[in-house]
């Protein structure tokens, strides 16, 4: 095995993420079974104290509702959103200029992203939520009402992450033969025939995909919240991530933090596992 | 063939608004951003709002005067050396990833892939303590190590869908001709990756500018990056809009730039990567 080149070109890469994500992660396990509270002395073994403590603690049950409420809203406006964008750019006469248009929320920072809504929605300065929401009869500060700033935030995200599901559709959409569009055809197949028998069943892999790795990113949402809301008002907008940075650099727990991540492990893990064993056998 | 052209009319009516108010959705808040970037302090918060008006560039200036720069550079540096950290670590495991058989292949593909899914808050406290305890807290070197973590799997799983399209004949041809493995990857296959490698690189850039969360816990005064700069100018309670408009504008400038030259190959990278 030493001998072989592969082993070579392989090992520097297994150490690199070895240092920097397997190592972490197994520490953290150890971490959310330990008394550290950065401001008090002594970091000792705890059992599984600090997930008693999460699971009995109001924070960590609001935060579950919210990131749950977050995620279902962003992530079902995005599919349908994507897939919409997807089928009207999906055709052999359309821009890439058009496209590229389409995909240049992608690779603005979130923060300047957060920033940039923040500002639009304002009740008091913001062109939409000052000007274009009076002129059509909503007189609402949004990002100071719980629903609003939560609803604030999934537009923000919406904009923000869309793009990357219009991509990962498109390419799905494109690799589509025409034939079978063609073959359904000439049987006279209507529009929405070939919609739900041929495009939706062909895209079944892809959405699913799309949707794992929009959980994902959802569940690491963290800096567009943190600049449009900070977790506000109140805990209407605290996600899991917000949660566990405010639990372990505000309240210097970072035992009970550690607890935190393991759940969003856990959460993880069921979410892929769970798409995996439904859809992607045999990829 | 009235029927026909009936259809197609209505399909491309429906199309086109679609495409209309989709750009509008995508195009204003960057518009709007612009605009404010150029505008005096009181013009940025007026409305109803000016659409008229003298364009004022002193936003800009002003990030030359209040310190900026700094975030800029420290941002350059931790983006290009995390390019060339992940390009020079993913493009030979990438190769030797897409030559292998069997279990080992398996498992180490799906070690990669289930990195790629990891929470990020899951390795952000260890690795705070970790930097903490070995003095690499608020440097360049620590944000850019830790951004391995989000760049690295990524480009190796775009990079082994690639080399597969690669034939195994290539290699077998160099190796009769007496090349080794170091020479097969340097001189037979990157000479015919490389405008994959480019936008492979343009993405890890764009992933490791645009960072926020790693880049906030891990850095204090000193490392601090572009994205970490807006959200504290965000934060503070004098809001100077116009600032943070011309800093987010700037910010946003490299991404733009290089989607600008590069858009076709992040289509198809980001997009056939996600499929296959």
């Amino acid at each position: 095995m030493v001998k072989d080149w592969r082993f070579w070109f392989v090992i520097p890469t297994v150490l690199a993420l070895g240092t920097v994500v397997a190592f972490p992660t197994g520490f953290l396990l150890w971490m959310s079974t330990a008394h550290w509270v950065v401001t008090e002395p002594g970091v000792y073994f705890n059992g599984a104290q600090n997930f008693q403590t999460l699971f009995a603690s109001s924070a960590f049950l609001s935060a579950t509702g919210v990131t749950l409420a977050y995620l279902t809203l962003s992530t079902a406006i995005m599919v349908v959103l994507a897939f919409a964008f997807a089928l009207a750019l999906a055709g052999p006469h359309s821009s890439g200029l058009l496209r590229a248009l389409m995909i240049t929320p992608l690779v603005i920072p979130p923060v300047v992203v957060g920033f940039t809504w923040r500002f639009l929605l304002n009740g008091e300065i913001g062109f939409i939520g000052a000007y274009l929401l009076p002129a059509i009869g909503i007189e609402a500060n949004l990002l100071a009402e719980p629903l609003g700033a939560l609803f604030s935030i999934v537009i923000a995200d919406v904009w923000s992450r869309t793009p990357f599901m219009f991509l990962i559709f498109l390419a799905a959409l494109q690799s589509i033969p025409r034939d079978y569009y063609e073959a359904i055809r000439l049987d006279g197949a209507k529009r929405f025939h070939e919609f739900f028998l041929i495009t939706l069943p062909m895209m079944k892999g892809a959405i699913s995909v799309a949707i794992l790795f929009r959980v994902i990113d959802a569940l690491n949402t963290f800096e567009l919240i943190y600049v449009m809301t900070k977790g506000g008002p109140g805990r209407s907008t605290q996600t899991y991530s917000l949660l566990g940075w405010k639990t372990a650099f505000q309240g210097f727990d970072f035992g009970a933090a550690a607890a935190l991540g393991v759940v969003m492990i856990v959460v993880t893990t069921i979410v892929a596992l769970a798409v995996f064993r439904r859809f992607m056998r045999g990829v | 063939m009235a029927r026909k052209l009936g259809r197609t009319l209505s399909d491309d009516l429906g199309r086109w608004t679609l495409i209309t108010l989709a750009l509008i959705f995508v195009l204003l808040p960057i518009v709007w951003l612009a605009i404010a970037s150029v505008k005096t302090r009181n013009a940025a918060l007026a409305i109803p709002p000016e659409f008229i008006f003298t364009p004022d560039f002193s936003a800009y200036a002003r990030i030359m005067s209040g310190g900026f720069l700094g975030a800029f550079q420290n941002s350059l540096i931790i983006a290009l050396s995390n390019v060339v950290l992940t390009l020079v670590l993913g493009v030979p495991a990438a190769f030797a990833l897409t030559r292998m058989h069997g279990k080992v292949q398996e498992n180490l593909s799906f070690w990669l892939l289930s990195i790629r899914m990891a929470p990020l808050f899951a390795v952000i406290l260890p690795l705070y303590v970790l930097f903490k305890s070995i003095g690499l807290l608020d440097t360049p070197i620590a944000v850019s190590l830790a951004h391995l973590t989000l760049t690295l799997p990524l480009a190796i799983w775009m990079l082994v869908t690639y080399f597969r399209s690669i034939p195994v004949d290539l290699d077998h041809a160099a190796r009769l001709d007496g090349a080794n493995a170091m020479q097969i990857l340097w001189l037979v296959i990157i000479p015919i990756a490389r405008p994959m490698l480019a936008s492979v690189a343009i993405i890890v850039f764009i992933f490791s500018w645009n960072e926020f969360l790693l880049a906030f816990i891990l850095t204090s005064r000193n490392a601090q990056t572009v994205p970490v700069a807006v959200a504290s100018l965000a934060g503070t309670m004098s809001f100077d809009w116009p600032l943070i408009a011309a800093v987010s504008v700037a910010s946003m400038l490299p991404a733009l730039i290089f989607v600008g030259f590069a858009q076709r190959h992040i289509v198809s990278g980001l997009g056939s990567g996600a499929v296959k």
